[in-house]
């Protein structure tokens, strides 16, 4: 066959069984449940691709497993979320129309879910995974991740009283989860009593932070809130731990997972604590099952659990959850029964409100490279965005 | 005070520490010619031959050795297949060189998979230093680093093979026509650049983040300083250092690191314009 025939015959035959899939997809719906998961398979959150992965593996299992969702087993696309949000959108839609996914979701930054809602338009259920900056209520998405009210509130406050720290400097990458965070923090700062002596936001391209950390020193401080992302929270804490901060100052942040730890080293994470929603090493049953089961499953170097890849979990869940509750897929019904949905999942019970979810907050303290979950902050309220 | 003697630390700690980098690229770009896209990935092979040595449990020594072997395989093997044939197509260099950028950060992430490792410092804590704390590793690197170039610019200006290679720059044809071995030049002086920058990557990874992707980072600053210093002097080099991580450090102190950045961005675009040849320029 001549090169040129062969190109135009395998077109069309690509397209054939495409145009087949997508008219059987509509035909058969009633058996398998097509789920969209928009995770990040390249760019710089790629890094948390391979173990959000897996873990949206093992969640369609287990809902398969107990019967699936409607009584229709459930079957995982991916689409890559670590595209810019324009093309992330266009592979969103392409699953959504193309593929026949019934339902999404999404573990990806913010400025990906602006994107993905305005493709979605209130027409298909959408769970967004991560921890995200709060403020959002959009029909038919549901919030599984914390909101800086669950996550920063209570732990500054407690370890703040704890380590008798007054003195708090907030430093982060330039963009609106630091920002809408921070602005949440310098409330609970103003009710401890406690001072502001320095905010500052850093572009992503930086990797030297040798102003930043003379200027925390000069500032006496003696909490640092990070909000610095991946990479630049590595650099960062390195750094400040080579200049001899680490025994005097305690870093917080809501960002910083056992990937991260991993690059700081245990030379350098003293003091380094980190509140989420989920730690890999929790001491509850079901967390300790999770895990056990996700490296039985896919052995002992499979990509580290953190709290964003373990999100999927509780974003397929949830979805599950509320739909079982609706009896259907549709936005309309999923809206009207989401208010008090409850569901458990590895990292404890939650229930959801205003489209979040009331969960548990854990404080983990670094010892070397792994955490230690030093304080539970148990059923911590999301707060409301949604007007009435 | 205090501030000030930790912020000419800082300066000389910062420009040290991109002189070092950008030696290599100065190097295979100012003598050959060649823009090597693939040169961050050189450091980040330096940082990864760091990393395995501390997770065997050897001496922190043995990276050196260690990553100028790996450098000096890889660095050849890319001359062989592919540099060589491509001198004096700057386009088309500067093409596969990136690709061959791609290669080795892929082939890295497949090894070592994307996650963060940690290099642990040599010489960890601080010393009390003119009144200040300050890293004790910081102190020693720009020691080295010192004593590298002096050696360097001694080595370049006195052996025979800084003659030859002096020679080869000013004008090939007539270099091998007096006998010079321009093409076995041009080799070892492609190694010996990318074993800087592998060499650079050994001495800055307990300092820095390790990852496959932290090369393009070190391409970046290194492409600022070229264009500020200029190309094929060693003293332009460490002119475009100064005055990339000075106006950064300064600017940043006095400011902040958005602005510090753009002063740097700006610099660039202004030396472009008005100095292409940056500020010191053999031609």
């Amino acid at each position: 066959m001549k090169r040129r025939d062969f190109i135009k015959s395998s077109l069309t035959a690509v397209a054939a069984t495409a145009a087949f899939q997508t008219v059987a997809g509509k035909a058969m719906a009633g058996s398998v449940l097509k789920v969209g998961v928009m995770i990040p398979l390249s760019g710089p959150a790629g890094l948390f691709g391979p173990a959000s992965k897996n873990v949206s593996q093992m969640a369609a299992e287990d809902i398969n497993a107990a019967g699936g969702i409607l009584g229709r087993q459930i079957e995982i696309i991916f689409g890559d979320a670590g595209l810019p949000p324009a093309e992330a959108a266009q592979t969103a839609l392409r699953l959504w129309r193309g593929e026949g996914c019934e339902a999404f979701i999404g573990m990806h930054d913010s400025a990906v879910r602006g994107a993905l809602i305005n493709v979605f338009k209130e027409q298909v259920p959408y769970v967004y995974c991560p921890n995200y900056e709060g403020g959002e209520c959009a029909n038919g998405v549901y919030y599984v991740g914390e909101t800086p009210a669950q996550s920063v509130v209570p732990t500054m406050t407690w370890l703040a009283n704890e380590k008798n720290c007054k003195k708090f400097y907030l430093i982060g990458n330039d963009y609106n989860w630091p920002r809408d965070t921070n602005a949440i923090a310098k409330n609970t700062i103003a009710d401890i009593g406690g001072e502001v002596v320095g905010e500052e936001y850093m572009p992503f391209t930086v990797d030297n932070f040798d102003s930043s950390l003379a200027k925390i020193k000069d500032s006496g401080a003696d909490m640092v809130l990070i909000t610095l992302v991946g990479g630049a929270s590595v650099s960062f804490n390195r750094a400040f731990a080579s200049f001899g901060l680490a025994d005097n100052v305690m870093r917080l942040g809501t960002l910083i997972d056992e990937n991260t730890l991993m690059g700081i080293g245990a030379e350098n994470s003293k003091n380094v604590f980190s509140a989420a929603s989920y730690f890999a090493n929790i001491e509850t049953a079901d967390a300790k099952a999770f895990a056990e089961s996700y490296s039985a499953k896919f052995g002992s170097k499979a990509a580290l659990l953190n709290g964003l890849s373990t999100s999927c979990y509780d974003g397929l869940t949830a979805l599950d959850a509320i739909a079982e509750r609706a009896g259907g897929l549709s936005v309309k019904e999923m809206d009207s029964v989401a208010e008090g949905t409850a569901f458990g999942s590895p990292r404890g019970d939650a229930v959801m409100k205003n489209r979040h979810l009331t969960l548990d907050i854990y404080l983990a303290e670094a010892k070397g490279t792994d955490f230690k979950i030093v304080k539970t902050f148990s059923k911590q309220e999301p707060g409301n965005f949604c007007k009435a | 005070m205090e501030a000030l003697i930790t912020f000419v630390l800082n300066f000389i700690y910062s420009s040290a520490t991109l002189a070092l980098i950008v030696l290599g690229l100065a190097m295979v770009f100012g003598l050959l010619g060649v823009m090597n896209m693939a040169h961050g990935e050189f450091v980040m092979l330096g940082a990864y031959s760091a990393y395995v040595v501390q997770s065997l449990g050897l001496n922190f020594i043995w990276a050196i050795p260690i990553s100028i072997l790996v450098c000096v395989v890889v660095g050849w093997l890319m001359e062989w297949t592919i540099i060589r044939h491509l001198y004096n197509r700057p386009f088309d260099t500067l093409l596969a060189t990136w690709g061959v950028a791609i290669l080795i950060r892929k082939g890295i992430e497949a090894i070592f998979s994307r996650d963060y490792k940690s290099v642990d410092q040599v010489m960890p804590g601080t010393i009390d230093i003119l009144g200040i704390t300050y890293p004790s590793y910081r102190l020693i690197l720009i020691a080295i680093i010192i004593f590298l170039f002096v050696t360097l610019f001694a080595w370049y200006q006195k052996s025979k093979t800084g003659l030859r290679i002096r020679a080869m720059v000013q004008n090939p044809g007539l270099a091998s026509a007096v006998g010079i071995d321009t093409s076995r030049l041009s080799t070892v002086t492609f190694i010996i650049g990318v074993s800087f920058a592998g060499l650079a990557g050994v001495l800055l990874a307990p300092l820095v983040r390790v990852e496959p992707y932290i090369g393009l980072d070190y391409l970046l600053s290194s492409f600022f300083i070229l264009i500020v210093g200029g190309l094929g002097t060693l003293e332009g080099l460490l002119i475009g250092s100064a005055v990339i991580g000075g106006s950064d450090a300064l600017i940043s102190t006095i400011f902040d690191k958005t602005a510090g950045y753009l002063s740097v961005l700006l610099l660039s675009i202004l030396f472009l314009w008005l100095r292409p040849d940056g500020i010191y320029s053999r031609r």
